[in-house]
């Protein structure tokens, strides 16, 4: 009988860590334009000290204003959308489920749409053109989670199959709005399918990384106070009941909490596919069902996946991009087979 | 807690500092950007409605499209051209250019690598997230958004307006316009054709009626019948048919268009209920006419001449000796097609690329919009 | 709070009341109806019972006849529609469900987990309602559990993974999770249904000596007949939703009433251990 401990707990996170810092350095090394480690060292100890008249332009530009922003970007959606997809699985008690299977990516990608429509007919100031998409994703990934939860009630409370047919149905209804929009719409939609595969590419406000991150921490942690309520959820619903869990509270925490993170994450990213669904699988095989643990590991777990994705995306075929979104579908596909016949083996 | 978490716990958290020190997205400063030291900007409007802060003078430039990048040549200021994409290859010294990857989806850091002044992009083939991407590393973008022949020839003279050349803008255009009036000299008496511009065949995609195509086509004394708002609207083939094109317009860069492929055409189920297929009333032009720079003209001429080869029967003293040379060059490859001689090499690999590609990344040519939301 | 703690004031209050009612059953009825418009499809008419520690109560009837139903109630999962079910005092239904897992114990007839989990961590999910929501199990959390797999014989089991052990054994586990639950009340359904004969006795011989020494209320649903009449100190004996008799085997356990409860011919004798024994006469039944 092994119980969890607050300390292993602790040296699993560090551990992944560890792993995520050396994806980081590999993933500022490697790019379109080199860059040498003993430069990018020299470049940090310079900033560090605030000596920046000695930084070299290369530095501040490509480092400081591209790749960290975009690993920094890839680390929280890549957390995001792990919690986010671990939270589902409970929630719906599914293991195929992921952030998207409620229909909160195809309600993202329709504001997203929404969003280049109206564009041209309003005067924005650059900053506020810059936002328009995310925000236009954003609102409409809040309703669409609005809409599927008040079809998924039963009773009054979130019942999961319910809820899993609503999202599902919702899902597939907004997807034909889009596919129509797009085949009859005149403007230049050119740009929606690299976001609707999940891109990492555009830089965004320095305010939109801070909502991000407040966000990600907030709905990171209501979930994470759940997270033995999870355990027992998983052993059934009236079984968890009476076992003291609080079944409605718990899983409306879950739902809006879920649905947040991955409403922000779909909105600066576009759907990244796989990601929310196969980390935690991994994490589980590694480390166990306990949720305590698997919330924090899948989110470093998810971090490590999106960034090293992003650098292929980034160096497989220098100096063109592929979207992130491709090489999770091609890593991940594989990868979903191999766990898939280790569990029926 | 114990000691051994507490040591965790600041590893942890000086990493996480690091990592956040080297972070803070600053806004760089546009001078350590350019090449020039001096602080002359100009504030221009582009073409889609957009205030830009162009440096002056403008002495690095990446091009984004290989429309743009045939522009800055006919201007004479290929010099100035530090970087552009995989798809310039015309004319052949573009190729020898740095690389900044596709259209649609260059590398950021190849273009501020190369320190440029400005980047030129075109709405149609060009993504709003890549300039809006270039605007947050303080990189000046300027956009051209042509609709009509007229377009392309006022674009090519604000280009040059620019970059601080207008003689040359005035007299591309001024070259463009004497071959397009005349042109419509020897045209004025052929009755107007009704043509089909064929972007791909299957499914069959034609032009808008607000494209330069289509526009380009009425120069060529001839129509385009497909009258959508789109920009590439899908046709289906008993419209098609009840439209009945006189001719079928297609550009070199699909692969169709090599002539057994077009023989193909006549065997696919349900093109022949187009009378211009059992006829094999076909016109080949170059790849030139899916780009809104000057040499559309000549696509456009290479157009009217098969339409309508009875206007060009008799070869007027009117005509200079140059343009006399051309036509004799022109005449001469359309000899070597009919003969069925390959292509030249660099122009077939072009076309093999962009059929692999038009999927993905796509030339002008290609419709956005067909991958399925998740 | 340490769940040591609350274990002691448990005793405390159960000790206090030893022989007092700790479950008081009072005129508790039910309606279930599929459409609110319609009329109910289901009810249970008013039924009263009482329990005390240590007690076993069988609720005895043929299928339909509102078992499950009353142990719902019983159980806090549903709300009655007049009455109420008190426990040492509290009306079950009230409490939050976190203050009523800390007092009622539902044991399940089988488990399925989406993921697999090893018995001990099963076991240390009835630990869940006692402290504080978010924790990490304490020292007292594992002896308790290890106590509770020990008391039904299953302590090898611990390290077992859930999905490879034996029905039998899955029953055990999951009673000790119940134990580990500390409750006053443990309540059963049809515990017996998926079990073998020997495994049926043992279960029940199991409950029996735990309602004696950790002095539970135990409440089992059965259709039983003779396990109900061996091991139940009460019965509450039920048809079509309505209580009819409520009290100890030898009294309940007439012949004409078992007989039109149960639409079956049958014998009822004193078996060797005092209790009354059911024979069912089978081949002569009507219709």
């Amino acid at each position: 009988m092994r119980p969890l401990t607050l300390r292993r707990l602790l040296l699993q996170c560090f551990a992944l860590l560890v792993i995520l810092f050396v994806v980081v350095v590999i993933a500022i090394k490697f790019g379109a334009v080199p860059v040498s480690l003993y430069a990018l060292g020299r470049d940090l100890w310079n900033v560090l000290l605030h000596q920046r008249t000695n930084i070299s332009s290369d530095y501040v530009l490509i480092i400081q204003n591209i790749r960290l922003p975009r690993i920094l970007l890839g680390i929280m959606v890549g957390a995001s959308l792990s919690v986010a997809g671990t939270s589902f699985q409970a929630l719906l008690r599914n293991p195929l489920a992921d952030p998207y299977v409620l229909g909160v990516s195809s309600g993202a990608g329709l504001g997203a749409i929404l969003a280049l429509i109206v564009e041209p007919h309003l005067t924005l100031s650059p900053v506020f053109a810059a936002l328009l998409t995310p925000l236009g994703a954003f609102l409409g990934a809040a309703a669409t989670v609005t809409v599927v939860y008040l079809l998924g009630r039963r009773e009054g409370q979130i019942d999961s199959t319910t809820l899993l047919l609503g999202g599902v149905i919702t899902a597939s209804f907004i997807s034909a709005i889009i596919m129509f929009l797009m085949s009859t719409l005149t403007g230049n939609l050119r740009g929606l399918s690299f976001w609707l595969m999940g891109d990492l590419s555009t830089p965004l406000q320095k305010s939109v990384y801070w909502f991000l991150g407040i966000g990600f921490l907030v709905a990171s942690g209501a979930i994470y106070t759940t997270a033995s309520d999870l355990n027992l959820l998983l052993a059934g619903e009236k079984e968890a009941m009476h076992l003291g869990v609080d079944v409605p509270r718990v899983r409306l925490v879950v739902y809006i909490a879920a649905s947040l993170l991955t409403g922000l994450a779909v909105s600066v990213s576009g759907a990244v596919g796989y990601v929310g669904l196969i980390v935690p699988h991994v994490m589980r095989l590694i480390f166990g069902s306990d949720h305590r643990t698997l919330l924090p590991t899948a989110a470093i777990g998810g971090a490590i996946a999106v960034v090293f994705a992003d650098t292929l995306a980034r160096t497989v075929v220098a100096p063109n991009e592929l979207a992130v979104g491709a090489v999770t579908a091609v890593v991940g596909a594989p990868l979903f087979i191999y766990l898939l016949r280790r569990r029926l083996a | 807690m114990s000691s051994l978490v507490k040591q965790l716990f600041q590893t942890v958290t000086l990493a996480a500092a690091t990592l956040l020190l080297g972070t803070t997205p600053a806004r760089a400063q546009s001078a350590s950007l350019g090449s020039s030291t001096s602080p002359l900007y100009r504030e221009v409007t582009d073409e889609t409605g957009r205030s830009v802060r162009i440096p002056q003078p403008v002495r690095r430039i990446v091009s984004l499209a290989p429309s743009l990048t045939e522009t800055i040549y006919a201007l004479g200021l290929q010099d100035r051209l530090v970087g552009d994409t995989e798809f310039c290859d015309y004319p052949p010294d573009a190729q020898k250019k740095t690389k900044v990857g596709g259209a649609i989806n260059p590398s950021l850091e190849q273009i501020a690598a190369l320190h440029p002044d400005l980047v030129l992009v075109t709405k149609g083939l060009n993504r709003l997230e890549t300039v809006h991407a270039l605007d947050n590393l303080g990189v000046a973008s300027y956009a051209t958004d042509p609709h009509t022949v007229n377009d392309i020839i006022a674009s090519s003279k604000r280009l040059a307006d620019l970059f601080g050349v207008p003689e040359a803008g005035a007299s591309v255009a001024a070259e463009m316009e004497h071959q397009l009036a005349a042109l419509q000299q020897r045209l004025s008496s052929s009755p107007v054709k009704r043509a089909l511009f064929v972007v791909w065949h299957q499914p069959l995609i034609s032009v808008g009626k607000r494209t330069f195509i289509a526009d380009a086509l009425r120069y060529a004394g001839a129509v385009s019948i497909v009258e959508a708002e789109q920009d590439w609207p899908q046709v289906s083939l008993e419209e098609a048919a009840r439209l009945q094109p006189d001719y079928l317009v297609f550009a070199a860069s699909h692969s169709e268009a090599s002539p057994p492929g077009l023989e193909a055409l006549a065997t696919l189920p349900g093109w022949n209920i187009m009378e211009a297929v059992t006829n094999r009333r076909y016109a080949v032009i170059s790849d030139a006419v899916n780009r809104p720079a000057p040499r559309i003209v000549s696509a456009i001429e290479e157009l009217a001449r098969q339409l309508h080869p009875d206007a060009f029967v008799e070869k007027s003293e009117k005509l200079s000796e140059k343009s006399a040379k051309e036509k004799m060059e022109k005449e001469k490859t359309e000899k070597d097609k009919t003969e069925k001689t390959p292509p030249p090499p660099i122009q077939q690999s072009h076309s093999a690329f962009s059929l692999l590609s038009s999927g993905l990344r796509g030339s002008e040519t290609v419709p956005g919009g067909r991958t399925c939301a998740r | 709070m340490s769940p040591g703690s609350s274990h002691a004031r448990h005793l405390a209050e159960a000790g206090r009341l030893a022989n007092e009612i700790r479950l008081s059953v009072e005129q508790v009825s039910y309606a279930y109806s599929a459409n609110p418009a319609q009329a109910p499809l289901f009810t249970l008419e008013a039924t009263s019972f009482q329990a005390r520690p240590g007690e076993i109560v069988a609720i005895l009837g043929p299928n339909a006849s509102g078992k499950s139903t009353l142990l719902k109630l019983i159980a806090g999962a549903l709300a009655p529609l007049s009455g109420r079910i008190l426990l040492n005092g509290f009306v079950t239904h009230s409490l939050t469900p976190r203050t009523r897992a800390q007092r009622i114990a539902v044991v399940q007839q089988e488990s399925r987990l989406l993921f697999p989990a090893r018995a001990w961590e099963f076991v240390l999910q009835g630990r869940h309602a006692h402290g504080r929501s978010l924790r990490f199990e304490s020292e007292d959390d594992i002896l308790i559990a290890k106590n509770a797999l020990a008391q039904v014989g299953a302590a090898d089991l611990s390290d077992r993974w859930m999905d490879q052990i034996s029905g039998g054994e899955k029953q055990r586990v999951i009673l000790a999770r119940a134990l580990a639950q500390q409750p006053l009340l443990l309540l059963l359904d049809e515990p017996t249904l998926h079990l073998d004969i020997a495994a049926q006795i043992g279960l029940l011989d199991a409950l029996r000596r735990l309602a004696a020494a950790n002095r539970y209320t135990v409440v089992v649903v059965t259709h039983e007949l003779n396990l109900a009449a061996e091991y139940a100190d009460q019965v509450v004996l039920m048809q079509r939703g309505r209580c009819l008799r409520v009290g100890p085997p030898i009294s309940i356990y007439q012949r004409e009433l078992l007989e039109q409860v149960f639409q079956t011919p049958l014998t009822v004798e004193l078996g060797s251990s005092g209790r009354p024994r059911v024979t069912v006469l089978a081949g002569t039944s009507g219709t």
